[in-house]
């Protein structure tokens, strides 16, 4: 911590000079990650380069096509446009942390029933998308999947296995809530 | 690689109005800034994150005063606090309802109120809404504070009437029984036109049509019967880009007007 400059009247700031001139404590994916770094890097570039998670992609850089999504504090981010230094005492999710043990989860074992990827440079997007739909609502419509999702692109499946695969994982929820094999 | 800037982070509105000034500049969702920093049109010394300034996140209803009753926006209340507040579903469900189709969900989680509004981008489904409902916004600098109607704070693209030194603390939408519906047309992230329009009690109506000129056009009336559509349409100045000449966003705004009226008189989608 010794690069943060904590100013008499409390007010954390953070100089620009200097590479790794600002500290964070996150958690990603539940691990907890102390790191010092440059105030200018995105979440993106922190979690690809410096954690070497590489599931996380970068398209467009505008937030508008959605590849780049993961979650912190459980809402959706475009982490081509978000400080990573923003995640300063926030939690990070990404794709990665989606399998437990090598076992993929409920919504990406029914976006691969689905056929709902191709060449699967969008699909960490849509995964982190979907989670957090299915999260803040755990029956959607296919209204409010088409809704929730229509800022992130693919350009290999024309979105119906998409949104098929969606509302396959929460009736796959439904049922391993009320104990039927999934 | 965005260019070089200080980061500095207050925790009251008091240390972060000390911290502000011509190139240290507020900063909270950073779905304006960061693009336009990395595109080389801004360049601020220091980002100050009002992220954790709890004055400035808040939405509540404020009874009595001179100005009644009236929903006060924190500044820094995302898109989709705002989308999803109850007493704001509740009492002004057409300001819910825009603020859950504003650009996409990951902007909506990021993007705040205040931001939308001082960075000024014409192309803004938020301004022609709160115009409609007659909202202003509260400043604060170091002279005191101040209060500026939504309709006035925009003075033309990219912008406001905000001094450097100045912050933004909320918005303050009066609780009124008013009629309110907004349509926009939106082909990309941003809308192309949006058309908000209000009928109080009495008969009065308000329309605001906004993301076609530079600035929001705010025009009263009696009635709703007077508003002409084909006037409005001839009364915008038209910006013409990427989606849409001048004539054909004049076309654009008289369909959009007529669509809100019907829409408001029906209570169905046109």
């Amino acid at each position: 911590m010794t690069s943060t400059d904590t100013a008499a009247d409390g007010v954390a700031s953070f100089p620009a000079a200097g590479e790794r001139a600002c500290t964070i404590q996150t958690t990603v994916n539940g691990v907890r990650v102390e790191r010092a770094l440059d105030p200018r890097m995105t979440l993106v570039e922190f979690l690809r380069e410096d954690l070497e998670l590489t599931g996380t992609k970068v398209s467009c850089g505008l937030q508008v096509c959605g590849v780049c999504t993961v979650l912190v504090d459980d809402q959706p981010v475009s982490s081509c446009t978000y400080l990573a230094a923003d995640v300063d005492g926030r939690a990070v999710r990404t794709v990665e942390g989606l399998a437990r043990e090598g076992a993929l989860n409920g919504l990406q074992r029914s976006f691969a029933e689905e056929f709902a990827l191709q060449c699967g440079f969008c699909t960490p997007g849509f995964l982190m998308m979907a989670t957090a739909l299915l999260e803040r609502d755990p029956d959607p419509t296919e209204e409010t999947i088409r809704e929730y999702l229509d800022g992130n692109f693919c350009r290999c499946t024309g979105y119906q296995p998409i949104v098929a695969a969606v509302r396959r994982a929460a009736a796959r929820k439904a049922g391993e809530a009320g104990g039927e094999p999934s | 690689m965005l260019p070089a800037f200080a980061l500095i982070r207050p925790r009251s509105l008091s240390e972060a109005l000390s911290a502000i000034s011509d190139d240290d500049v507020p900063y909270s969702g950073g779905t304006e800034l960061l693009l336009a920093m990395r595109a080389g049109l801004q360049r601020p010394r220091a980002l100050v994150d009002l992220k954790a300034v709890p004055e400035l996140r808040r939405i509540a209803l404020l009874d009595g005063g001179a100005e009644g009753t009236e929903l006060r926006i924190g500044a820094t209340t995302t898109h989709d606090e705002l989308a999803r507040d109850a007493v704001v579903r509740d009492s002004f469900p057409m300001l819910a309802r825009v603020a859950a189709g504003v650009g996409n969900a990951r902007v909506r989680a990021q993007g705040t109120v205040g931001g939308n509004l001082c960075f000024a981008e014409p192309r803004s489904d938020l301004v022609p809404a709160l115009a409609a409902l007659d909202a202003s916004v509260v400043l604060i600098g170091p002279g005191g504070s101040r209060r500026v109607p939504v309709a006035e704070f925009i003075l033309g693209m990219y912008w406001t009437v905000r001094e450097p030194d100045e912050l933004m603390v909320e918005v303050r939408v009066p609780v009124r029984p008013v009629r309110a519906h907004y349509v926009n047309l939106r082909i990309t992230e941003r809308p192309s036109v949006g058309v908000a329009i209000r009928v109080d009690a009495d008969g009065r109506c308000r329309l605001v049509i906004g993301s076609v000129g530079e600035q929001p056009l705010v025009l009263d009336y009696d009635g709703i019967h007077e508003v002409d559509p084909d006037a409005v349409s001839a009364a915008v100045e038209p910006v013409p880009d990427l989606t849409g000449a001048e004539d054909y966003k004049r076309h654009l705004v008289a369909v959009m007007i007529r669509r809100a009226m019907a829409e408001l008189e029906t209570g169905k989608k046109q």
